[in-house]
């Protein structure tokens, strides 16, 4: 883990320093308004709502849009974060300085999550606007908190991987952007399939039904396992292919 | 400082360096010399432990590049070519960046980066932008860079590359006065500067090692060529006693300067080991006949010519494949 911490810090002030976090965070804060205007709008609009239709739910586990934000921040905050330096040279500079791959990879992955939680934040003012109305379960909020890390973690590590595959940010966007989508119309197979194997796959991997239970406040740690897979996974490739430019 | 064993790192069926071997002591200054193409950044980068090699062994302060590879590139300051940097940092930030990757205790960061600020030139520029250096600067923040963990040896690859001739003179400067504390091996492909610079040249071709030693054993193989005579006198007849000494191939007359002398140029013949006695016996037939001489100038191949016959024996050598002996 050699390195992984000024990694991280460097990582953290080339995101923020430079346009494409604040844009990133205006473009998801915008969405993400949208998302909760309507939903206000519409639940204000309810005669009565059940414990499970609330706004909170609405938000974390209906919405389209969630993942649509999603679609977008997660591979647009990884791509520039191995194929720039790659592009560039200064990846020279870094991996002959005494790190290790996995090091540098988790200094620079461990950046792109902080600044995804750091997105989510603002959105925590829309809980306390909902209490001034109203009775809010912080437990349902905190297992939706939990579900949106965990499902971002999973395609943050992603596309970092996919970040350390091209030496273009675009194409390393593009990639990440199938990969999540393939997971998202996998998880729709939960809808299409009959019962057994492939269905049973589908509603696993599916991000529709994790946002759902978790907005409801149903942690299921087969969930988190999943999440975690997804990060472990493509951050442990990552370190590899880290390790195999040495050979190329 | 630095142990090169049989290093040989192919891509595929290209091969970029062949079997080379060679070692850089304690406190040297050391120019890697070559051609464009050579195999130099290759091989830097083998030594800074940023490629693998395909065989052989590289030592660096004693650790294995490959087996101790965080302990080797602790001892190392590695300038790249070109010397990338993250342009949207300020220099402090950058230089305490690397500060830290280096591993240089958090107390000690500002006045290390301070230290490489100031060996390196750029202090006037801490607070600028890296973006918005000029490529002259951005070469002297990637030297601070090398020096910021006070490391033994440093490892430039084209220090002085693209940059106008005041800076290179600069650079060479800086990189003269850096050779009296830390081992230092630098890539060129410009003979000036390994003369400037270095100690010992160490000159490879085509990925093979085919000349190494100081600059003086280099320009030992420069061998006397011929000489340039300014003689009063006639001309005619200098000619004809120059051309009559063995040993000299041709003799060519112009027309000198001053009205009342003339400039022979001789030639000598191939492979002349004594050069200065032919001179010798030139100048004695001249003055024994009358004829008065002014200059005597022997001229010699400059690194230039002997660089291009080195890699020239190659081109031939590699055209034999009877003959694999380097040159």
């Amino acid at each position: 883990m050699s390195g992984a911490l000024p990694v991280y810090r460097r990582e953290m002030l080339s995101l923020w320093v430079t346009p494409l976090a604040w844009v990133l965070l205006v473009v998801f804060l915008f969405i993400q308004g949208l998302s909760f205007y309507s939903i206000v709008v519409h639940v204000s609009g309810m005669s009565a709502a059940s414990i499970d239709t609330g706004p909170v739910q609405a938000y974390f586990g209906q919405s389209i849009f969630l993942l649509v934000s999603l679609l977008l921040v997660c591979p647009a905050l990884t791509m520039r974060v191995f194929a720039e330096e790659r592009r560039s040279g200064t990846i020279e500079a870094l991996l002959t300085a005494p790190v290790t791959p996995a090091g540098v990879v988790t200094g620079k992955y461990l950046a792109t999550l902080t600044t995804y939680f750091a997105m989510w934040l603002p959105t925590l003012l829309y809980i306390l606007i909902l209490r001034n109305t109203g009775q809010i379960d912080w437990r349902v909020v905190g297992s939706s908190y939990l579900g949106v890390f965990g499902v971002g973690a999973g395609y943050l590590a992603v596309g970092t991987l996919m970040s350390a595959m091209t030496k273009s940010q675009l194409t390393a966007f593009v990639l990440t952007v199938l990969v999540q989508f393939g997971l998202f119309i996998l998880g729709i197979g939960e809808y299409v399939f009959d019962a057994g194997l492939l269905r049973d796959i589908s509603s696993h991997v599916s991000v529709l039904s994790q946002m759902d239970e978790m907005s409801k406040g149903v942690v299921d740690l087969r969930r988190l396992v999943f999440d975690g897979s997804l990060v472990g996974l493509p951050l442990f490739v990552t370190v590899r292919v880290v390790d195999s430019w040495r050979w190329g | 400082m630095i142990e090169v064993e049989h290093l040989t790192k192919d891509y595929g069926t290209v091969v970029a360096v062949r079997d080379v071997s060679f070692s850089v002591g304690k406190g040297e200054v050391v120019g890697f010399l070559g051609p464009n193409g050579a195999g130099k950044s290759t091989t830097m980068r083998i030594l800074v432990g940023f490629l693998g090699a395909s065989s052989g062994r590289v030592r660096i302060a004693g650790h294995d590049i490959a087996d101790e590879s965080i302990e080797a590139r602790r001892a190392i300051g590695y300038m790249p070519e070109s010397a990338p940097l993250y342009l949207e940092m300020r220099v402090r930030e950058y230089l305490g960046f690397r500060a830290a990757v280096k591993k240089v205790p958090r107390g000690e960061r500002k006045a290390a980066v301070d230290r490489a600020m100031s060996l390196a030139v750029v202090t006037e520029m801490a607070d600028t932008l890296i973006g918005h250096l000029s490529k002259g600067y951005r070469q002297r923040v990637g030297l601070a860079d090398a020096l910021v963990a006070n490391p033994p040896l440093l490892i430039l690859d084209e220090p002085t590359a693209g940059l106008d001739p005041n800076q290179i003179r600069e650079v060479r400067k800086l990189i003269r006065s850096l050779g009296e504390n830390h081992t230092i091996l630098l890539s060129t492909h410009i003979l000036s500067e390994v003369e400037t610079t270095c100690d010992r040249a160490i000159v490879i071709d085509r990925g093979r090692l085919v000349a190494e030693g100081s600059i003086g054993e280099l320009r030992a193989r420069q061998k006397a060529e011929g000489a340039a005579l300014l003689v009063v006198g006639d001309e005619k007849r200098a000619k004809e006693l120059a051309a009559s000494i063995a040993g000299v191939r041709r003799v060519v007359a112009k027309r000198a300067d001053d009205a009342s002398a003339v400039r022979l140029v001789i030639g000598y013949e191939k492979d002349t080991e004594d050069g200065a006695r032919i001179l010798e016996s030139v100048v004695r037939a001249l003055v024994l006949e009358g004829l008065g001489v002014r200059e005597a100038t022997p001229t010699r191949a400059t690194l230039e010519d002997v660089f291009a016959e080195l890699t020239r024996a190659e081109e031939t050598a590699a055209l034999d494949p009877g003959e694999e002996e380097d040159a």
